[in-house]
C-alpha cells in the first residue's frame, strides 16, 4: 500500500509555565490574559519576582505604581525586584 | 466601575461562596447593588471570645482602584472592641491601611477581621475609652462586650445586672443606646454614668 500525504495542518499549544493558576492581582488564569488585554500570549506577558512570585506584567507595574514608598511583592510583602 | 476591580470583585464573590468558612458559617458575602462596588459581609464571633456565638454584619466599599486599594470596611453591628469605634464601626486594621496588598481578598480580608475579634490590639486603638477598659478593667471589658454581643449581635449571654442598670436610666427618660454606652463607659458605675448623662 502507497500513501501519499496531500497536505497537513499543524497544530500547537503553548501554556505559560508558571508556579499558580491565577494571577494574584487580577485573579485570572495566566493562560488568558489580564483584564486590560484581548489577547494572551506575548503581548500580555508575565514577570517574575526574585521571590519567585509571577504575575501578568500590566498587573504587577499598575501595583507598583500604586505604591508610594516601597516595592513590595503582593504576595508575600518581600521588596519586590525583577528575576532577571 | 473600573473593568479590573468589578471583574475580580465577581471572581472573588465565587470563590467566597464556595469557600469552606461559608460551609462553616464563619465569613459571608452578600451583593448590596448590581455594579459589585458594595457588598455586605458577616463574621460569626470567635469560639472563646466575649463575641462568640453573635454574627456581625459589615460595611464593604469597594474602590474603583480595587485591588491596588484596600476595600473600605467598617461594621454596621454596634461592638465593644478596641480596635472598632463604638461609634462609627470604623476599623483600626493595618492591612485595610498602608499594609494593604493586591493579593488579599474579600475572604482574606473577612478573616482578618474575624482574627482582629480574638487578638485585639490595646496600643494601637480606635476607641481609646474601650482600650483603657481592656487594659485596665479587662473583667469588666469582657462583661461589657459580651453584653453588647447580646444585645446588638445575637449573642446568648443576658446579663440581668447590666439590664438593670440600663433600666435604671432609660427610666430617667434616657434613651437605651446612650444609657448602654454611658455605663459601659464608666465602667458600670451608674453614678457616674448618671453625672456624665445629665452634665
Amino acid at each position: 500500500m502507497k500513501v501519499t500525504i496531500k497536505g497537513w495542518t499543524g497544530v500547537a499549544t503553548w501554556r505559560w509555565i508558571a508556579n499558580d493558576d491565577n494571577c494574584g492581582i487580577c485573579r485570572m488564569p495566566f493562560d488568558a490574559s489580564c483584564p486590560d488585554c484581548k489577547i494572551p500570549g506575548d503581548d500580555c506577558p508575565l514577570v517574575w519576582g526574585q521571590c519567585s512570585h509571577c504575575f501578568h506584567i500590566h498587573c504587577i507595574m499598575k501595583w507598583l505604581h500604586s505604591q508610594q514608598t516601597r516595592h513590595l511583592c503582593p504576595m508575600c510583602r518581600q521588596e519586590w525586584k525583577f528575576k532577571e | 466601575m473600573a473593568n479590573i476591580a468589578a471583574l475580580r470583585i465577581q471572581r472573588e464573590f465565587k470563590e467566597v461562596i464556595r469557600s469552606e468558612e461559608v460551609a462553616k458559617c464563619a465569613i459571608k458575602v452578600e451583593l448590596v447593588n448590581d455594579s459589585f462596588t458594595e457588598l455586605k459581609g458577616e463574621i460569626a464571633g470567635p469560639p472563646d471570645t466575649p463575641y462568640e456565638g453573635g454574627n456581625f454584619v459589615l460595611e464593604i466599599k469597594v474602590p474603583e482602584t480595587y485591588p491596588f486599594n484596600p476595600p473600605k470596611v467598617r461594621f454596621i453591628t454596634k461592638i465593644w472592641h478596641p480596635n472598632i469605634s463604638s461609634v462609627t464601626g470604623a476599623i483600626c486594621l493595618d492591612i485595610l491601611k498602608d499594609q494593604w496588598a493586591a493579593a488579599m481578598t474579600l475572604r482574606t480580608v473577612l478573616l482578618s477581621l474575624q482574627a482582629l475579634l480574638s487578638a485585639a490590639e490595646p496600643d494601637d486603638p480606635q476607641d481609646a475609652v474601650v482600650a483603657r477598659q481592656y487594659k485596665e478593667h479587662p473583667e469588666m471589658f469582657r462583661q461589657t462586650a459580651k453584653h453588647w454581643t447580646y444585645v446588638y449581635a445575637g449573642g446568648p449571654a443576658k446579663m440581668p445586672d447590666l439590664d438593670d442598670k440600663i433600666r435604671r436610666l432609660t427610666d430617667m427618660g434616657i434613651e437605651e443606646h446612650n444609657a448602654r454606652v454611658a455605663l459601659s463607659s464608666y465602667n458600670w458605675d451608674l453614678e457616674r454614668a448618671t453625672e456624665q448623662l445629665f452634665s
